[in-house]
């Protein structure tokens, strides 16, 4: 495919147009400094840099309007760069015939001023245009949150919408940037269901019940070196899970107004889906193990006075107040020093006491720490009794008892705690007898016995080959 | 010039080279041209300097190794990669091709060699089938060949990453490519990454310990577990299941360790004298260096003994205690990850398939290098789950690269026995625990297990995956050499979503 010579010219406009820029300022900055007889300017350079100025800065602008001729770029910006950028031509020849004249009057004062500030806004037009009207402010507007792209959270995702709170967000997040109401690369607007089922430049994107046949499935799906991929290679590519759910959207016909629960699902897609109900597809899983509600710090003293007895104890993640609390260093501390935990039971949500010499009178405490969600007490020395005191930790959502003497009946007592996903029992006082009412009572946690066991057979005897002679 | 003095000036000129290796000439441009304004206006606008804020690391010289806060909460906290170093054949384990069998002895056509390299197949090399026989297993209905018969039993556990590739096709730079993210020296291993990122729950042991079998290291040497140009405490410590764990433990005859902890703390007397004058911050690394190195004189010995480990224990590894072996290995990364160690890394070595003779045939060989692992990986797969610790210990098993659906003709001549060339466009990798899905499977290849046709994956995509379950975002996991910042996945990586839980 060629490039008219229309086309080609404009493309030309990207490089032309620094040259005006530069070279007018140099022109205006010589001026100002040649007021100043002491810098010895002869006005000859003045008007030979500003020939130079005004040459390019119509090179570029018939390059510029060439260029707009593309379509590519929203109509009202491009009509007021342009018309500014007629205004610095004529603004910068006004100035040259004055140069010539060798009018310094008040006049010419005015056109300077004048032809610096054209330079500037049409200047930030055209920067405004190639990469977006809020390019130079967004940093400032984004300080501190970083750029994430906040993504209105979906309470329930099998009522939401899902063209409405799942497709146009993506859309919106990966795609607006150059196909929206700035720019419309390639005549494509994606803002808008009207504009999507319009298409662009080489007709339809969007093929309702054929993603093979759409270009907008098709181009995401190309690799990631071919020029005609989206998002383009400088940008970054849509998640995998992004890409299922938009080819499963156009594969049932890609529809703008139901719900998302109407349309059936294979099972990726569904966990897929899943992961948006959480407002963070990232961190979906992990979630549930970290509150999702925010909370207020814990006091650094209180942390301090664990930190003392060697507890390894540090919020769940960068920017979390929630914590996690590691024993595994901790020397010389008793029951009564679990006491210390009570001020951070609001933050507290992971705790691991694993081989430690805690016992029933420990679990006291623990007991209070209502914001657990995973809580190890393998190999300590607790009992069924102990066990009583953890029957209101409803968050709970994975406990290990492995290797402490607990029996059914203690764990039985715990059956209240609905949220448990995973329960470990190796090496307890559990007998295989107590799975099947265990299991009754918990009917939804998954309860791991251990003691798994490999057979043996002739296969495990390892015998070194001997080299068989080569032929 | 006495020898004091002699020795005091190349300090002097080190701790100079070392400041001066800081000033680049990034650094010179920067401040020369734009100066304190150009400072200033970089306060002003924190958009500019991104890296400042966003992936960088707190590093506490003086405490390198203290627990550190991921960027989200991770689904994993410790990892165990066993890497079988030499490449171990998909075609003979999970990427079951029946139409390869078929073409078996056939001459491979053209357009699969065109435009190829090959590390020794040269002219037309003839297909070679599957050696093994193939059986879908357990709900997921994954292929695994009964070269592993237990690990066939746990297949459910895993996802398997089965169209892997990667760009090197020789041992040493693939290992480093699938270990550092480059094929070149130099680039910190995914381990030190990790203990630099999340430091380590037990301040007793090291946070990254590497254990070797087989015979022999990996071939691309140490630099597979170099710390790079992270700083030199989150390199990976080598440890060995047999005699010493690690070399040099033990107090010399005649010392006791009283007499130990007094010429330590006068070392360190002397380290802090010299960091007040050089203010290098691999002096305080040195000087607690030192002090763990003290402490696990008493941690290490009782950790790296599997003597003390019940007996249904060592029959479920298929342990020999007292020698050098993959399931030693094995059992001690359980061990050592119930220590809250972060980063255990095993190789084992052997598994270079090509067929010069019987120890390398895909039908012999290979066979007993799966007798060799198969038990020990099986057993650390239920071992972990019944602690309650797969949760949160992510578990990784693969090679370097895949081998050919060819059979080897080292220098155009057919082997004497029943090889594979090296390859790097289809191999394949499982995963387990800490957050990844159970039964899963992503990639795929063709009928002859030659390419990736759809899920095709690299190294990158695996250490961003891995990143991704202990809590980073890879892109932004970055530490700063040499004028720019560096990550582990350079500028590559995708995160496996599909095979995330």
């Amino acid at each position: 495919m060629f490039l008219s010579i229309q086309e080609f010219v404009g493309h030309l406009h990207p490089v032309l147009v620094h040259l005006p820029i530069g070279i007018l300022l140099v022109g205006l900055l010589l001026q100002l400094l040649s007021r100043n007889p002491a810098n010895n300017i002869s006005p000859s350079v003045i008007r030979i840099v500003l020939l130079c100025g005004l040459v390019s800065a119509i090179l570029s602008s018939v390059s510029g309007y060439m260029l707009s001729l593309s379509g590519d770029y929203e109509e009202d910006l491009v009509d007021l760069h342009m018309w500014m950028g007629f205004a610095v031509v004529l603004v910068a020849f006004f100035l040259y015939v004055k140069i010539i004249r060798q009018q310094r009057d008040r006049l010419y004062s005015v056109l300077s001023v004048g032809l610096l500030l054209l330079i500037t806004i049409t200047g930030h037009l055209g920067g405004s245009l190639t990469h977006g009207a809020d390019y130079l402010t967004a940093p400032l507007e984004n300080a501190g949150t970083g750029n994430l792209v906040t993504r209105k959270p979906i309470p329930d995702i099998k009522e939401a919408k899902i063209y409405a709170d799942v497709v146009q967000p993506l859309i919106q997040a990966n795609c607006v940037g150059c196909h929206g109401p700035n720019r419309q690369k390639g005549k494509l607007r994606l803002d808008d269901s009207v504009w999507i089922c319009r298409g662009g430049k080489d007709g339809l994107v969007l093929h309702p019940f054929k993603p093979e046949e759409s270009e907008l499935i098709k181009r995401i799906l190309l690799p990631s070196d071919d020029e005609h991929r989206m998002p383009p290679k400088e940008k970054h590519p849509l998640k995998e899970s992004e890409i299922a759910i938009l080819r499963w959207w156009v594969a049932q016909g890609s529809d703008f107004s139901r719900k998302v629960k109407e349309l059936p699902q294979p099972p990726r897609i569904a966990s897929y889906l899943l992961a948006l109900q959480d407002g963070n597809s990232a961190m979906a899983g992990s979630a549930a193990l970290v509150p999702d509600s925010p909370v207020a710090a814990a006091s650094e003293k209180d942390i301090e006075l664990l930190r003392a007895k060697k507890v390894e104890i540090i919020p769940v993640s960068q920017g979390s107040h929630y914590l996690s609390a590691n024993f595994i260093n901790a020397v010389h501390f008793t029951d009564r020093d679990l006491e210390l935990l009570l001020p951070l039971k609001k933050q507290l949500v992971w705790l691991k006491l694993g081989g430690q010499p805690v016992g029933d009178s420990g679990l006291v405490y623990i007991g209070q720490c209502q914001a657990l969600t995973v809580l190890h007490l393998n190999n300590t020395r607790i009992n069924d009794s102990g066990l009583l005191n953890l029957k209101n930790l409803y968050r709970l959502r994975i406990l290990n008892l492995v290797g402490t003497s607990v029996t059914a009946k203690g764990v039985s007592s715990l059956s209240g705690l609905r949220n448990l996903q995973s329960f470990y029992l190796y090496k307890t006082g559990t007998t295989p007898g107590d799975w099947g009412s265990l299991q009754k009572s918990f009917p939804k946690t998954l309860l791991d016995s251990g003691g798994y066991s490999m057979p043996f057979n002739p296969w495990d005897t390892v015998n070194e080959l001997k080299p068989k002679p080569v032929k | 010039m006495t020898q004091k003095e002699l020795h005091n000036q190349r300090l002097v000129n080190e701790a100079n080279a070392r400041t001066l290796s800081h000033l680049t000439r990034r650094h010179f441009l920067k401040e020369s041209a734009m100066g304190l304004g150009a400072l200033a206006l970089g306060s002003l606008l924190p958009g500019c300097l991104s890296h400042a804020d966003n992936g960088s690391i707190a590093f506490d010289p003086a405490n390198p190794l203290a627990p550190k806060l991921p960027m989200f909460p991770g689904k994993a906290k410790s990892v165990i990669y066993m890497h079988m170093a030499g490449a171990p054949s998909q075609l003979e384990l999970f990427d079951f091709k029946p139409v390869l069998k078929k073409l078996d002895g056939q001459d491979c056509p053209d357009s699969l060699l065109k435009g190829k390299r090959f590390a020794f197949i040269r002219g037309v090399p003839k297909m070679l089938g599957p050696q093994a026989n193939f059986v879908q297993r357990g709900q997921s209905g994954a292929w695994v060949s009964d070269y592993l018969p237990h690990f066939a039993t746990v297949a459910d556990e895993v996802s398997f990453l089965k169209a892997v590739t990667t760009d090197q096709f020789n041992h040493a730079p693939a290992q480093l490519m699938m270990h550092t993210g480059s094929g070149r020296l130099g680039r910190p291993s995914i381990g030190s990454w990790v203990t630099y990122g999340l430091g380590t729950e037990n301040q007793n042991l090291p946070g990254f310990v590497v254990l070797s079998s087989g015979g022999h290291f990996p071939d691309a040497g140490k630099s597979v577990w170099g710390s790079g140009f992270l700083p030199s405490v989150y390199q990976g410590v080598q440890c060995r299941s047999e005699g010493d764990p690690v070399l040099f433990i033990k107090d010399p005859q005649g010392m006791n360790r009283d007499i130990r902890k007094a010429s330590i703390d006068a070392i360190n007397e002397v380290n802090k004298v010299e960091y007040q004058e050089y203010q290098d911050p691999e002096i305080l690394s040195r000087i607690s260096q030192y002090e763990l190195a003290y402490r696990m004189q008493m941690a290490v010995p009782e950790v790296m003994d599997i003597n003390n480990e019940p007996a249904y224990i060592h029959e479920m590894y298929g342990t020999k205690p007292g020698k050098a072996c993959f399931a030693n290995n094995v059992l001690l990364a359980r061990k050592l990850v119930e220590k809250g160690v972060r980063f255990i890394q095993l190789f084992d070595w052997g598994w270079d398939s090509h067929g010069t003779d019987p120890s390398t045939a895909v039908d012999m060989g290979l066979i007993t290098k799966c007798k060799q692992v198969d038990r020990a990986k099986t057993a650390l797969l239920l071992d972990l789950k019944q602690r309650g610790l797969l949760d949160e210990t992510l578990v990784v098993w693969g090679g370097e690269f895949g081998r050919t659906p060819m059979m080897e003709n080292r220098d155009g001549k057919q082997n004497p026995f029943k090889g594979r060339d090296h390859h790097v466009d289809a191999f394949t990798i499982w995963m387990a625990g800490g957050g990844i899905k159970k039964g899963g499977s992503y990639g795929e290849t063709d009928e002859i297990g030659y390419a990736a046709v759809s899920g095709k994956t690299n190294a990158f995509d695996i250490q961003a995956t891995m990143l991704n379950l202990l809590g980073f975002d890879h892109t932004k996991f970055t530490f700063p050499f040499q004028g720019r910042p560096f990550r582990l996945t350079d500028v590559g990586g995708t995160v496996i979503d599909d095979i995330i839980a």
